[in-house]
């Protein structure tokens, strides 16, 4: 019995020798998986050495209990401190592969129309101060466009020459202000609009004229709407989209269905610093209404309850100045090269 | 309108700088579009004589003269011109002048010889290009004249006259409002006005609906001739030019007043003046030798023998002034704008006096335009006018125009009181007149503009000035409209497309009218009056445009293309106009890179844009399509939303896209439209209708089991679809193919015969399934392929 001691305590120091050299020598994660088995597994070499305990006497046991489990503990933590390293090993391996100085990989990024931009910045200002979006056919009849518009056949102002013509004696706006009318003629007031929309004039196409082009037009009438409601509106737009710095000077003008009317002016860094006319705006006619009632057969848009302004801007001008572009044609000649810098 | 502004200082008193009188009337409404200035305005540039010119010691290029400047000490000049000669008379710009550019002129050193001034050519003085070299004087001018002498300055005003304002197409007008603004003070000349009576055998109004007012003046014992100096540059400053004495007079008179005049030769008037209709079909030769046939809707001015002028718009080349002219009749009237304009229309002729009568002219001031004239006509070509003005008509009495005071506070969103509203509207000649209630105005002749209580409002708005209103921003929210929806569900759609790798196309909406038959359907709708045959027709569908934008890509070198579109597209059949998304692509798959093949760079063909189309379905409202013939794409695909017909997918013909390729461009050209309205419609159902459709999300595991199947080459995959999904088996969720070959050598695969592999999934809701019961499944559905397809499972 006395013999069995030491020969179990020197049979576990060679093992822990055996161990830890073969753990230090595993140079792959298989290899060490290996070393595992061999000395940790159900039938590996730490097991069968506890298997000889059994043999020994009562009072040996504990001794050779705790230099077994001493044998295990540090079989163990060699293992999960080579795993640890060997896998940080391979982790670097990994990486270390990839040349990072090669440029990156995407698929194609599409892009969004320079006037979608601008139409959606101007629509998601209006929007703020809670204006919704109308909108009214291309081809129109003549009352929606002039008539109604306080503009009758023999008006100084109404130039069919530069309208186009239907067959049926229709014709393509020529401004948007024709959904003014027809907003109001489905819905009695208050009105709160904006209708971005496509007008028409019978024009030489050159590098800064287009036979069609993009409008922005507002309207809002309710009880007691005044000029200074326009200005104060069309200053927090103008402002909005260009920065506070953005000075405006309206100067007094002539359409035939606001009165009084004005021409907008702005001047700022981000159209170049000088002043461009850009927009016109007024009260609305009480004539446009009294066209407006008749149509409707009621009285909802009486001049003396309701009253209201109205605005309109071109925005291809502007696109071509936000953009830098020295021919407007360019709008809508749809070259990648060009469209490929508006990123959404 | 031309305003020249030393014509404007006979009618105005100001001290202001020219570019503050062009800000004053630009803020009352008249727009100073450019300023053109002509003359010399620059102080200390003289006329000198040339004394001596010597070779420069150190430059062959120049010279040194002698010039005598009037100053009494000859000026030492260093010279680069050589177009002069000694004796010649050229300006000098002596030290201190300040040239165009700001150019000092000093004395100083050109190549070690000293030079107290520089001579001038006629572009260094901003007279215009001119000849080469020094600007020769004519040999009588004065030594030491200024040049500004010489040459004097003008300013003239390139101004829009809105057309509300008739009364501004004359300088008196001009002069009157820039006056009312703080520009300066009026200056009135009142002309004496002779006695008027009414005498039907000089002159008579036929048709009162067409004409209130016609008065005729006889001037006896003129001279016709040419105009002065004065005359002819005041009418050349405006863009006129100078004909005769008489008509010069007539034209300046309207330049000034706004009242268009007309002279006839009264030796060749026959009878009375009569203010009448045209005969339908009667034949008038106008003044400039052009004939016209009138209708009974022409007004004109007609004699014994027939029409001498057509009323307000030109006169007959039969009454005309000539050179023979000695006695004339001159024709002040007011016509009706609307019939002036029609005729001007319907005839096609526009002239400075039609322009101003279809506008409006000034009632009262016909008279003072008369005098005026007469008064100019005796001064420059003698005569002798009649002591009275033959008159027909009448003219109207003032209008006077009521104001609430607090209709002008709320419209504008002012506080100003009564009075002070009176005041800001005298000062453009309104005169009130005293009331109880109300304040009323008496509106000045020239104004007809004013006739209602807004138009005096607007006038108040001007004069007080928009800069004195506080702003405002404020009002009730209006709620969201179909059109807002519809422009959201829009935007959101050009994102998604954007971020796949579409660029947004715009193209206009008038194009050619072949383009457009070709992918029309419910007939295209032409434009009456087109700019060309190129912009004739109404866009009928978004593709041609992208396709002609796929060929200005190729030309320029771009050959990977993917665009969009989301635009009206317009027909004969309803809806008349409708908002559809277009799409095209061809090229690559990715861009080039590094990594080539490896990442699936390839060609894009018919399944790229058919799955792009596919992904704008939904899950429960999937796009489906099925087989359509098309006249311009041979493999063309019907798009079925909600099982409806709602647009077109294809492929462009070879032969049209050879067409549209340039250097060699390989690969389809593949296109799709669809409409936006029905697509939004589906997306709508998407959320929320039902919420269980959202939360039955699958707890059991599903099983997969991939068929490899061989069939016939010529088997559509949707054969193959329909057996499986016609084995209607229960548990069976899904079916999809992951791979289609076959092998021209027919080694792998027999010739005339294909192989698709297929996965199939089966998935129960409520348990986990049994190997057992999916094998039963797909041996049913194996055997289903194999007699409705002719499909085999592959060994």
């Amino acid at each position: 019995m006395e013999t069995q001691t030491p020969a179990l305590s020197s049979q576990i120091d060679q093992l822990r020798i055996e161990a830890l050299s073969a753990i230090a020598e595993a140079s792959d994660a298989l290899a060490l998986k290996e070393a595992r088995v061999r000395y940790l597994g159900k039938t590996g070499s730490v097991s069968l050495l506890s298997e000889g305990m059994r043999a020994l006497s009562k009072e040996e046991r504990p001794v050779m209990g705790k230099l077994l489990n001493d044998l295990r503990t540090a079989v163990t933590a060699a293992l999960d401190e080579k795993e640890t390293a060997l896998t940080a090993q391979a982790d670097e391996a990994a990486l270390s592969v990839i040349d990072a100085s090669l440029p990156g990989t995407a698929p194609e990024a599409g892009s969004l129309h320079p006037l979608t931009l601008l139409v959606d910045r101007a629509v998601q200002i209006f929007r703020r101060l809670g204006f919704a979006i109308a909108d009214g056919p291309d081809m129109e009849t003549e009352w929606h466009c002039f008539d109604a518009l306080n503009t009758p056949a023999d008006h100084p102002a109404r130039n069919e020459q530069d309208t186009f013509y239907l067959s049926d004696g229709r014709l393509l706006r020529t401004h948007t202000s024709s959904i003014q009318i027809r907003t109001m003629v489905a819905n009695p007031p208050p009105i709160r609009i904006i209708a971005p929309g496509a007008a028409y004039r019978r024009d030489e196409v050159d590098a800064t004229h287009l036979a069609q082009f993009t409008q922005m037009e507002g309207l809002y009438v309710a009880p007691g709407v005044s000029l200074a409601d326009l200005k104060g509106t069309i200053e927090f737009f103008f402002r909005e989209l260009f920065g506070t710095g953005t000075e405006i000077r309206f100067r007094p003008h002539f359409f035939p269905f606001t009165e009084p009317s004005y021409e907008i002016d702005l001047r700022t860094e981000a159209l170049g610093g000088k002043w461009m006319e850009l927009a016109g705006c007024g009260m609305v006619d009480p004539a446009v209404f009294e066209e407006v009632n008749k149509k409707r057969g009621d009285n909802a848009y009486d001049p003396e309850k309701v009253s209201g302004f109205a605005f309109g801007f071109g925005l291809d001008r502007l696109a071509m100045n936000l953009t830098g572009v020295s021919d407007i044609r360019m709008l809508s000649e749809n070259d990648l090269r060009f469209l490929s810098r508006f990123t959404p | 309108m031309k305003i020249s502004l030393s014509w404007l200082r006979d009618y105005l008193r100001t001290e202001k700088p020219v570019a503050e009188i062009a800000r004053i009337l630009t803020d009352a409404g008249l727009e100073v579009g450019s300023i053109e200035s002509t003359g010399v305005a620059i102080p200390k540039v003289v006329a000198a004589q040339i004394l001596e010119s010597i070779q420069h010691p150190n430059a062959d290029r120049l010279s040194v003269c002698k010039v005598d400047d009037g100053s009494g000490t000859p000026r030492q000049i260093v010279c680069g011109a050589k177009n002069y000669k000694v004796g010649d008379k050229v300006p000098l710009a002596q030290p201190g002048a300040v040239m165009p550019g700001d150019f000092k002129i000093k004395v100083g050193k050109l190549r070690g010889v000293e030079s107290e001034g520089m001579m001038c050519s006629s572009k260094e003085l901003g007279l215009g290009e001119g000849a080469d070299g020094l600007l020769i004087l004519p040999s009588e001018t004065a030594i030491g004249t200024p040049l500004s002498e010489l040459f004097p300055a003008e300013e003239v005003f390139e101004i829009e006259i809105t057309p509300n304002r008739p009364d501004w197409l004359g300088h008196v007008g001009v002069a009157r409002e820039a006056a009312a603004f703080g520009c300066g003070e009026l200056i009135t000349k009142d002309p004496e006005l002779p006695v008027t009576k009414e005498n039907a055998s000089v002159a008579a109004i036929a048709a009162p609906d067409a004409a209130s007012f016609y008065s005729i003046r006889r001037i006896d014992g003129v001279k016709i001739g040419p105009s002065p100096e004065w005359l002819r540059k005041r009418l050349e400053s405006v863009g006129l030019r100078s004909i005769n004495n008489i008509v010069d007079i007539t034209n300046f008179v309207m330049f000034e007043t706004a009242q268009p005049l007309h002279a006839f030769d009264a030796g060749k008037v026959d009878g009375a003046l009569t203010v009448r209709f045209a005969n339908e079909g009667e034949a008038f030769t106008a003044l400039d030798g052009k004939e016209y046939k009138l209708t009974a809707h022409d007004l004109v001015i007609a004699d014994a023998k027939g029409s001498q002028a057509i009323a307000g718009i030109t006169g007959g080349v039969e009454s005309g002034v000539s050179e023979t002219t000695t006695s004339i009749l001159l024709e002040s009237a007011l016509f009706e704008p609307t019939v002036i304009r029609r005729s001007s229309r319907a005839l096609g002729i526009s002239t400075d006096s039609s322009y101003r009568f279809e506008r409006g002219v000034d009632a009262q001031g016909s008279l003072a335009a008369s005098a005026r004239a007469a008064a100019l006509i005796v001064e420059l070509a003698g005569g002798i006018p009649s002591a009275e003005l033959v008159i027909a008509g009448s003219l109207p009495t003032p209008r006077v125009v009521a104001l609430r005071g607090d209709r002008v506070r709320s419209l504008l969103g002012i506080d100003l009181d009564d009075d002070s509203i009176a005041i800001l509207l005298t000062k453009l000649g309104l005169k009130k007149i005293a009331s109880e209630a109300d304040l009323g105005f008496q509106i000045p002749s020239w104004r007809n503009d004013l006739t209602r209580e807004v138009d005096l409002i607007e006038e108040v708005a001007r004069l007080h000035g928009i800069n004195s209103i506080t702003a405002k921003c404020a009002g009730i929210p209006a709620h969201s409209s179909d059109a807002d929806k519809a422009y959201d569900f829009a935007c959101g759609l050009r994102r998604r497309l954007s971020g796949g790798g579409f660029h947004e196309a715009r193209s206009g909406t008038l194009t050619g009218s072949r383009d457009q038959e070709a992918f029309s359907t419910g007939g295209v709708i032409a434009v009456r009056n087109p700019m060309g045959e190129e912009h004739s027709t109404l866009r009928a569908s978004l593709i041609p445009g992208l396709l002609e934008a796929v060929s200005r890509n190729l030309r320029h070198g771009t050959d990977s293309i993917r665009l969009f579109e989301i635009g009206k597209v317009y027909q004969q059949e309803q809806p008349e106009e409708s908002i559809r998304l277009g799409l095209v692509m061809t090229g690559r798959t990715a861009p080039e890179n590094w990594r080539g093949k490896e990442d699936g760079e390839r060609s894009l063909d018919l399944y790229d844009l058919k799955g792009v189309i596919q992904l704008l379905g939904t899950r429960l409202e999937p796009i489906t399509f099925r087989a359509k013939t098309h006249a311009s794409l041979p493999l063309a695909l019907e798009i079925l939303i909600a099982g409806k017909p709602a647009g077109i997918l294809g492929v462009l013909s070879p032969s049209a896209t050879r067409e549209l390729m340039v250097g060699g461009h390989q690969g389809q050209i593949v296109v799709a439209e669809l409409d936006l309205h029905a697509l939004q419609i589906t997306n709508g159902i998407g959320f929320s209708k039902d919420p269980k459709q959202h939360s039955s999300l699958h707890k059991f595991p599903a099983v997969r089991r991939d068929l490899a199947l061989l069939m016939d080459a010529a088997t559509s995959y949707s054969v193959i679809e329909q057996a499986v999904l016609g084995a209607r088996e229960e548990l069976l969720s899904a079916v999809t193919p992951f791979d289609v070959f076959s092998d021209s050598e027919g080694v792998k695969v027999p010739l005339g015969k294909k192989s698709l592999a297929i996965a199939l999934t089966f998935l129960h809701p409520e348990r986990t399934l049994t190997t057992e019961e999916v094998n039963e499944a797909v041996t049913r559905i194996v055997a289903r392929l194999r007699e409705a397809a002719g499909a085999e499972v592959r060994g």
